[in-house]
């Protein structure tokens, strides 16, 4: 399987048409408050799974716990907040390098062998995370849950104020920003000499190993990178939606959807995650919940399976390979 | 606090025999990694559905449990061969990544399925005249307890078997250590991949009664089956299936103890500590010497 060896003009074009797409489409829905908040969640999870497809994608290495990081971001934000009275936007940063330290504990002893120790690493320590949040309840609240946390605060542009507290649009086009500057990091890392690194560990790392390619660090500093997005993702999330509980934070929706979307975008691409993750959003609102009301997950289940053994690019990374 | 010795014995022995019991839950996921060295990320959810196999047959026609065990083996190693027949065959050579999101999918497909079909309510199946526990000079134990531990050591001690003496055993450790040799040996190692995978699934399926009648089923445990179960597989080493007897003793009393000296809702942090210690210290684990 070939992944993305260079970033093709059908890919850049694909990043712009998206980002366009995202600009306008709050025009499209004419604002309704409720459509917005669910593109809300789609552009947290879209930023996500960029993020996560960094790690898969680029490195070779597949999470299934993502939810850890993106439960620290939340929790750590809130608490810089609430305890010690940061401002959001430092805490939101503190949040992010809080989850770099969570992806040292877990990426340190998981990455120094070969096969699939990570991957089930990071799931036994995503669930280790939210037990720590249940019970540690001097500092957590538990299982009561974080209620109230402050939004963040408005910014002043010139005349132009905008404000988080009520305006789904200003979250909306934060959201969008944060995935913007995601994609950036992302790809200016792939264009670095530790993304060249990371494309000869997903290819063969025994081969990556012999060249002189020190593994371990580049393995390590890819699940940095990718913790550090995520976690930020999850304390945007805190301020946003006001309210954290164990089960919200540390949900296995945010593990498992940065891989439906990952798959369903193209994981050889840049872009695509977030596409996927856009468009499986708007599937799984609009027509999946609408067959089955309980067990809706379970289509992401058969994408996943149905999508990996045929076209294990992804749907649009197929497209794109063609152009 | 004051824990008197009979509550020491107590919590070791119940950890005990709960630890063999994990052994059997991990035995489907510890054959198919050692063989195959593949990760079979919907193990859990295998021995979730042979547990609903067993709870169907309780509600319907009041089967015992133990008597369901063929029952759910079957079901549980008739879908995990349909999922290697439809979807594993094709991306078997493929990197690593692609088996570990394929069955991690098959899992997730899986249990929302349980989840549509009977709810997320947790479900016992438990006999009553079996719950009822003897008292041995202060120590509490029950049959269920002590016929869960024997099916489970037997069933480890089978599959052990099965492997070291049959000529069918032979074959599946002969393809595990060398493909290429098996292959010239006349051995058609694509039906040894099926027939190992087709196994491992039942394995899984043995256990889910057995966890039914001691807790209980639910849709979403079967992700925390396949953390402990990789947990157990990597403690005893890869390749060793006696050896998950003892790892399992050691997570079960580790978990007792736990619960006894600090609290049950810690109960699960133990796993994960020693996991991370044994991949930082002996990573090849207590026996793993690889399948000879």
């Amino acid at each position: 399987m070939k992944f993305y060896r260079t970033i093709r003009s059908s890919e850049k074009l694909a990043a712009a048409v998206t980002f366009v797409v995202v600009l306008c489409l709050p025009f499209l829905l004419s604002f309704n408050p409720y459509y917005l908040s669910i593109f809300v969640s789609a552009l947290i999870l879209g930023s996500v799974s960029l993020a996560w497809n960094f790690l898969a994608g680029g490195c070779g290495q597949v999470s299934f716990g993502h939810a850890a990081f993106f439960g620290i971001g939340a929790y750590a934000s809130s608490l810089l907040v609430m305890k010690l009275s940061w401002n959001p936007f430092p805490a939101m940063m503190g949040a992010a390098i809080i989850g770099v330290v969570g992806a040292l504990i877990i990426g340190i002893p998981a990455f120094r062998l070969r096969g699939p120790y990570f991957a089930l690493s990071i799931l036994g320590f995503a669930e280790v995370m939210k037990l720590l949040t249940l019970n540690l309840t001097d500092l957590t609240e538990g299982s009561k849950g974080i209620f109230n946390i402050s939004s963040l605060p408005s910014i002043h542009l010139g005349r132009m104020t905008f404000e988080f507290y009520i305006s789904r649009t200003t979250n909306y086009y934060f959201a969008a920003l944060l995935m913007f500057a995601i994609y950036l990091v992302i790809y200016f890392f792939r264009h670095s000499n530790t993304g060249l690194a990371m494309s000869a560990v997903r290819g063969d790392e025994e081969t990556a190993a012999g060249i002189g390619v020190p593994v371990f660090r580049t393995k390590v500093t890819a699940l940095i990178v990718s913790a550090f997005c995520t976690a930020l993702m999850g304390a945007f999330y805190a301020h946003y939606v006001h309210f954290l509980h164990p089960d919200s934070a540390f949900d296995g929706y945010w593990s498992v959807m940065p891989i439906v979307g990952s798959l369903f975008g193209g994981i050889g691409t840049l872009i695509g995650p977030s596409i996927g993750a856009l468009v499986i959003t708007a599937l799984d609102e609009f027509v999946f919940k609408s067959f089955f009301e309980t067990g809706h997950k379970l289509f992401f289940g058969l994408l996943l399976a149905v999508v990996i053994v045929w076209t294990p690019v992804g749907l649009l990374g197929k497209w794109m390979r063609k152009k | 606090m004051l824990i008197s010795t009979t509550t020491i014995i107590q919590s070791m022995l119940s950890g005990t025999l709960e630890g063999v019991n994990y052994a059997l839950y991990s035995l489907g996921l510890a054959f198919v990694f050692g063989i195959m060295r593949i990760i079979n990320m919907a193990h859990g959810e295998f021995v979730v559905l042979g547990g609903y196999v067993a709870y169907w047959l309780l509600v319907m026609w009041g089967v015992n449990p133990l008597l369901s065990l063929p029952l759910a083996a079957a079901f549980a190693a008739g879908t995990s061969f349909l999922s290697y027949r439809i979807f594993l065959q094709r991306i078997r050579t493929t990197p690593e990544l692609n088996t570990l999101i394929l069955t991690f999918g098959i899992g997730i497909f899986l249990s929302n399925l349980f989840l549509q079909m009977w709810t997320a309510d947790l479900r016992n199946i438990g006999v009553d005249w079996m719950e009822s526990p003897l008292k041995l000079s202060g120590i509490y134990i029950s049959l269920e307890e002590i016929v869960t531990f024997a099916l489970s050591f037997a069933g480890v001690l089978a599959l052990h078997f099965f492997l070291r003496r049959t000529k069918m055993g032979k074959a599946i450790r002969i393809t595990a250590i060398d493909r290429d040799a098996a292959s010239l040996a006349g051995i058609n190692v694509e039906r040894i991949d099926l027939l190992a995978f087709s196994i491992g699934g039942l394995l899984a399926g043995l256990g889910g009664p057995l966890l039914g009648m001691l807790s209980f089923v639910s849709p979403g445990m079967g992700i925390a089956i396949t953390i402990k179960a990789f947990i157990l597989t990597v403690l005893a080493g890869v390749g060793s299936i006696p050896g998950l007897i003892a790892a399992g003793m050691i997570l079960g009393v580790g978990e007792a103890m736990t619960v006894t000296f600090v609290s049950s809702s810690y109960r699960e942090l133990f796993g994960f500590v020693l996991f991370l210690f044994i991949l930082l210290v002996r990573p090849s684990g207590l026996f793993g010497k690889g399948f000879r």
